[in-house]
C-alpha cells in the first residue's frame, strides 16, 4: 500500500525544503511532511456501491523571524521557494512574541502499535471481502436489517518532521475503520444505528459493530409513548456520551482558554471541577493510540499528563506558541508545551488539542446491567444528534436522540420515538456520576481520541420527550 | 449533442493544469478495457486563510492544492482513484477499472445497475469573474476588515476575548470525460467570522457571526463589519445571565438564519436522491405527494450568484439550475446527480458537488431558501402568541435522514408573551419530524433572502447557503 522508501522520500524533500530556507537565511524554520496512502469501500442500500484508493499529501513550511511567525503549504516541493517567501512575508506583518522559538531537538520515548504490517499488506480485494463479511453478517442477524450507508477502509501515512534545531524525525502509521449504518423498515415504523470503530492495528472482529448496529436497531422498535420533561438520571452509553465530551471538554482544558476566562474551568487551577473519583488523562503515549506518538505534531516529546486528578483540576494543555504568547501577554506567569500541539494536516499550523484522552473512576464501575439497575429511573440514551452544536465555552448542549430507552426499577420498559436532552457538561460530571467498567474509544474527533465508558449522570440533565 | 464554447483567453482562467492528449489516451484505454464511462476531474484551489485573536494576527496562511480524480463505471459498478499526484493518474486507469470490475462481480441479480442520465456533452470554459479578484487581496486588507469588526466588538469589560477569521479561495475545475466533456470553470468564494466570548463571574457566553458568499472582496465589502461586531457584542452581553430555555412543546418564530438551517436538515437532505436511493430518507416515494403546509415553496439554487454555496457547472460537468423541491406543500422534485436521475428516470439538475479534487461527487445541497408569505413582520407573526419562542441565530443542525428526525440550534432567543417579546433565554434546540413539522408552517414574512453561510458535512464538508423570511412553526419541540 505505501512505497518502503516512503519516509526517506518524505525526509529528503523536507530537508531540500529546509536547505532553501537556509539559503533565504530563515532564523528558525520546521517542515511537516505527509504522504497518505489508501483503500476504502463504501456500503449503500445493501451493497458495496463503490470502491476507491489512492492519496495524497504535501508540505507545511512554518518559519520564525524573531518571534514572528509565518505559515504556508504546497504539495510540488519545486515550488518551496514561492512558500518561503509567502511565510517570510506573513511573519513580517505578524506580532512578535517575546520567547516564541521552535521547539529543541529533545530526547522522546518510542511508542508503539502505530503501524500494522497487516494492513500494509492489505489490497483492494481483500478490503472488499470484508465488505462482504459485514453485509452478510446484518443479513444473518435479522433479516428485515438494511445496511443503508458505511464503509471500510485501510490507510497508511507517511510523516515527516524536519527543523533547523536539528529534528529530523519520520515514520509511518495504519489506520482500518469501519461505519456501519443499518435500518429496520417494517410496518412503516423506521429504527436505525450507526455504529464505527477505528484502529492503527487491524480489526479483529469487524462484525462487532454490525452486531452493535442492529442490536439497536431493533431494541428501539418497541415504542411507549413519551412522557412529561423531567429532570432525572440518564445513562449514556460510550457511543452517545464520546461526540458531547469531544466538543466540550478538550477545548476546556485548553491552557490558552483556561487563561483568558474562556472555559468555564478558568480560574478554578487546583479546585474541585467534577466528581471527586474521576481522573482525566491525556495520554499522549499510548501503544496504539490514534492520536499518540513519539512527539507531538511540532516536534515535542509526548507525554501522559493528567488534567484533572480526582476532581481536581490540576493541568492544562499547551503548545509553544500559545505557551509563549500568553506569557508575553501577561496572562499567564508561567506556562510551557505539554506536547499537545496537532494539526489537521500539511495545510495547518500546529494548534493545541488533546492526543488520547481518557476519563477513568477510582470507585467502582459497573456493567452496563448493573447501571441499568442502579439508575432504577430514568433513560439509557446511545446516540445523540447535534453533540456539534454544544457550547464548549459555557459547557451547555440541548441535543435530540432516537435511540433512547425508558427505565423503570432498573429495567427497560420501552423506547421513545424522539426526545430532547439538554444540560451543562460541567455540573454534570461535577454531580453523582457512576462510570461503566470499559473504556471504549469511539473512533478520533477533529479534537483527539476519547477514551470514555458508559457513564451514568444522575444529575443535571433534562429528558424532553417528543 | 456536443457544445463547444472556448474562452481560453479570459483574464481569469488559470489555463489549463491537465496534458489533453494524455488524458484523452487515458480515457480512451478505460473505453477500451470496456469501461461505460470514465473521468478525469481535476481542481486547483488557491486559497488564503488569516484570523486574529483580540485584534493581533494569529496565523495566515496561504496555499496552493491540486487534486485529481478518476471515476471509472465498469459493468455497472464504480471505481475510484484520488491522488495530489496528477502526474500519476495516468497510470491507475487499469487498476482503477478492475476495482469497478470486482464491485460489479460482487453485485446481486436483484441489485441495482449503477447507469448514467444522458447530459449536453459539452465544451467549454466558463468563468464566473469577481468584481474584484480575491487574489489580488494582500494580507494588510484583510486584517483591515477583521479588525473592523474586532474593534466594534470588544468594548466592554465583560467580553473577555475575540476571534474573527477570513477565508478566501479561488477554485478552478477541469473535467474530461469518455462521451467527450470538456468543460474548464473557476469561481471565488470568500468569507469572514468572528466570535466574541463574554464573561461574568462563572457566567460565560460566547457567539459568534459570520458574512460570506461566491465572489471577490466585493462580498465582504458589501457587509457593515463594524455593524457585525456590535451586533455580536450586544447578542454575547444579552446572554449572560440568559435564563435557560424551557422545555416543551411551543409555538417557534425562527429568523432567516435558522429557517435556513431548518429548510436545509428537515427538507434538503432528505430530498438528495442518493439518500433516497440507499433506502435512507423519510421522502423516498413521496414525490407529487402533499408533504407541507401549502404556504411552503423550496428551492434550491446553485445559480443565485453570491450565495456562498452557488457554482458555475455542477462536477459531472452539468450545467446546474434552480430546483423546485417544494411548491405549495408538494414535493416536487428531488436533487440529482447523472446516476440518480437515471435510476429515477428524471432529468439531471446538476446537483452533483465533491468537496475538491481528492473527493468523488455526492448530491449535495447548494443555496437552499424557503420563499416569502405573506405577513409583513415579526410583529405580525407573533401577534396572536400568547407563550411561545423567537429564536435567532444557527448553532447548526444535523438530520436523520431516514427516520425524518433532526434537530438545530440557536445562538440566542427571546421568550414570546402575549404577542410582544419578553426575556431572552439561550441554550434553545429545537427538534422534529420533518413530515409533521413542515405541515406545521403556518407563517413566513414577505420577505426571503439568504442569511450567513455555512458548511455541510456528509462525509464530505462544502460551503452552502441557505435562508429564506422569518418563519412561524404552529409547534417545535423546544430543549
Amino acid at each position: 500500500m505505501i512505497p518502503d522508501d516512503a519516509v526517506e522520500r518524505l525526509l529528503e524533500s523536507a530537508l531540500n525544503i529546509g536547505a532553501a530556507c537556509d539559503k533565504e537565511n530563515v532564523q528558525q524554520w520546521e517542515v511537516y511532511a505527509t504522504q497518505g496512502y489508501g483503500h476504502s469501500l463504501e456500503i449503500e442500500a445493501g451493497r458495496i456501491s463503490m470502491a476507491s484508493g489512492g492519496g495524497d499529501g504535501g508540505f507545511g513550511i512554518r518559519i520564525v523571524e524573531d518571534g514572528r511567525y509565518g505559515y504556508a503549504h504546497l504539495v510540488d516541493p519545486s515550488s518551496a521557494s514561492r512558500a518561503i517567501q509567502q511565510a517570510l512575508s506573513i511573519a513580517k506583518r505578524s506580532p512578535s512574541i517575546e520567547g516564541f522559538e521552535l521547539p529543541g531537538n529533545e530526547l522522546a520515548s518510542k511508542v508503539g502499535g502505530m503501524k500494522d504490517k497487516a494492513i500494509l499488506d492489505m489490497g483492494p480485494e481483500d478490503l472488499l471481502e470484508q465488505g462482504d463479511q459485514v453485509l452478510t453478517r446484518v443479513a444473518e442477524l435479522d433479516s428485515r436489517a438494511v445496511a443503508v450507508g458505511g464503509g471500510v477502509g485501510v490507510g497508511a501515512g507517511a510523516g515527516a518532521l524536519v527543523t533547523s534545531s536539528g529534528i529530523e524525525n519520520g515514520g509511518v502509521h495504519t489506520s482500518h475503520g469501519i461505519g456501519i449504518h443499518v435500518s429496520i423498515d417494517e410496518d412503516e415504523h423506521l429504527t436505525s444505528s450507526y455504529e464505527g470503530e477505528s484502529s492503527r492495528s487491524i480489526l479483529k472482529d469487524l462484525t462487532a459493530s454490525v452486531d452493535k448496529a442492529v442490536h439497536w436497531s431493533q431494541a428501539t422498535r418497541e415504542k411507549i409513548p413519551g412522557g412529561a420533561t423531567e429532570d432525572c438520571p440518564v445513562l449514556m452509553t460510550s457511543g452517545g456520551f464520546s461526540p458531547l465530551f469531544s466538543v466540550v471538554v478538550p477545548t476546556a482544558i485548553k491552557g490558552e482558554r483556561l487563561a483568558r476566562g474562556e472555559s468555564f474551568w478558568s480560574g478554578k487551577m487546583n479546585e474541585m471541577v467534577i466528581a471527586d473519583h474521576l481522573t482525566l488523562v491525556d495520554d499522549g503515549l499510548m501503544e496504539g493510540g490514534m492520536s499518540s506518538g513519539s512527539r507531538d505534531d511540532e516536534g515535542v516529546p509526548s507525554r501522559t499528563q493528567t488534567l484533572v486528578d480526582s476532581g481536581r483540576l490540576n493541568g492544562e494543555l499547551w503548545s509553544t506558541r500559545d505557551a509563549a504568547k500568553l506569557m508575553a501577554e501577561g496572562k499567564v506567569a508561567s506556562a510551557q508545551s505539554t506536547g499537545s500541539a496537532s494539526r489537521g494536516g500539511h495545510t495547518s499550523p500546529p494548534i493545541c488539542g488533546c492526543s488520547d484522552l481518557v476519563l477513568s473512576s477510582s470507585n467502582q464501575t459497573m456493567s452496563r446491567d448493573r447501571l441499568i439497575e442502579e439508575m432504577e429511573d430514568g433513560y439509557l440514551v446511545h446516540s445523540v444528534m447535534g453533540a456539534h452544536t454544544a457550547n464548549p465555552t459555557s459547557g451547555d448542549f440541548s441535543v435530540t436522540t432516537s435511540t433512547i430507552l425508558r427505565v423503570e426499577g432498573g429495567q427497560i420498559i420501552g423506547s421513545l420515538s424522539q426526545a430532547g436532552l439538554s444540560g451543562n457538561m460541567a455540573k454534570a460530571l461535577a454531580g453523582r456520576v457512576v462510570l461503566g467498567d470499559s473504556n471504549i474509544r469511539k473512533g478520533s474527533y477533529s479534537t483527539g481520541s476519547m477514551h470514555v465508558p458508559d457513564i451514568l449522570l444522575m444529575d443535571g440533565l433534562r429528558i424532553n420527550p417528543a | 449533442m456536443v457544445v463547444t464554447t472556448r474562452q481560453s483567453d479570459s483574464p481569469f482562467s488559470s489555463g489549463r493544469l491537465l496534458d489533453e492528449d494524455k488524458i484523452t489516451k487515458a480515457l480512451n484505454m478505460a473505453s477500451e478495457l470496456g469501461a461505460e464511462y470514465a473521468e478525469i476531474r481535476l481542481v486547483s484551489e488557491t486559497t488564503n486563510t488569516a484570523s486574529l485573536k483580540d485584534g493581533k494576527l494569529e496565523r495566515a496562511i496561504p496555499g496552493q492544492e491540486v487534486g485529481v480524480t478518476m471515476r471509472i463505471l465498469a459493468d455497472g459498478a464504480w471505481g475510484v482513484h484520488s491522488t495530489s499526484d496528477v502526474s500519476s493518474i495516468i497510470g491507475q486507469v487499469e487498476s482503477t477499472f478492475r476495482l469497478a470490475k470486482a464491485v460489479a462481480a460482487r453485485r446481486s441479480p436483484s441489485q441495482t445497475v449503477v447507469g448514467l442520465a444522458e447530459v449536453p456533452i459539452i465544451q467549454d470554459e466558463i468563468h464566473w469573474k469577481s468584481n474584484k479578484d480575491v487574489r489580488d487581496t494582500d494580507l494588510d486588507q484583510r486584517i483591515e476588515m477583521m479588525l473592523a469588526i474586532d474593534n466594534e466588538a470588544k468594548d466592554d469589560e465583560r467580553i473577555v476575548s475575540t476571534s474573527t477569521g477570513w477565508s478566501d479561495e479561488h477554485i478552478h475545475t477541469e473535467l474530461m470525460t469518455t462521451e467527450g466533456m470538456n468543460r474548464i470553470w473557476s469561481f471565488q468564494r470568500s468569507l469572514i467570522n468572528g466570535m466574541v466570548t463574554a464573561r461574568d463571574g462563572d457566567d460565560v457566553v460566547s457567539y459568534r457571526m459570520r458574512h460570506g458568499g461566491e465572489g471577490g472582496l466585493e462580498v465582504i465589502e458589501s457587509c457593515d463589519l463594524g455593524e457585525m461586531g456590535r451586533n455580536a457584542k450586544i447578542s454575547a452581553l444579552r446572554l449572560l445571565g440568559a435564563e435557560r430555555a424551557p422545555s416543551g412543546r411551543f409555538p417557534l418564530v425562527a429568523d432567516r438564519d435558522l429557517t435556513g438551517v431548518y429548510i436545509h436538515e428537515a427538507l434538503g437532505h432528505p430530498c438528495e436522491a442518493d439518500l433516497v436511493a440507499a433506502g435512507d430518507s423519510c421522502l423516498e416515494g413521496r414525490l407529487g405527494t402533499t408533504i407541507g403546509s401549502e404556504i411552503c415553496t423550496v428551492v434550491d439554487d446553485p445559480t443565485l450568484r453570491g450565495g456562498y454555496g452557488c457554482y458555475p457547472i455542477d462536477d459531472e460537468g452539468v450545467d446546474p439550475r434552480p430546483k423546485n423541491l417544494i411548491v405549495n406543500g408538494v414535493l416536487t422534485e428531488y436533487l440529482n446527480h447523472r446516476e440518480t436521475a437515471h435510476r429515477y428516470d428524471l432529468e439531471p439538475n446538476g446537483g452533483a458537488r465533491a468537496q475538491d479534487g481528492l473527493h468523488h461527487p455526492l448530491v449535495r445541497m447548494s443555496n437552499t431558501i424557503i420563499q416569502g408569505g405573506s405577513h409583513h413582520d415579526l410583529d405580525e407573526l407573533i401577534e396572536d402568541i400568547e407563550f411561545g419562542i423567537y429564536a435567532c441565530g444557527s448553532r447548526g443542525g444535523q438530520v436523520d435522514t431516514g427516520r425524518g428526525s433532526f434537530q438545530f440550534a440557536a445562538q440566542e432567543a427571546w421568550i414570546i408573551e402575549n404577542g410582544s417579546l419578553s426575556r431572552p433565554v439561550k441554550d434553545v434546540s429545537v427538534s422534529g419530524m420533518t413530515l409533521q413539522i413542515l405541515k406545521d408552517v403556518d407563517g413566513l414574512t414577505k420577505d426571503s433572502h439568504l442569511a450567513a453561510p455555512g458548511f455541510c458535512g456528509k462525509g464530505q464538508t462544502v460551503p452552502v447557503g441557505d435562508g429564506g423570511p422569518l418563519m412561524r412553526i404552529r409547534e417545535a419541540l423546544v430543549g
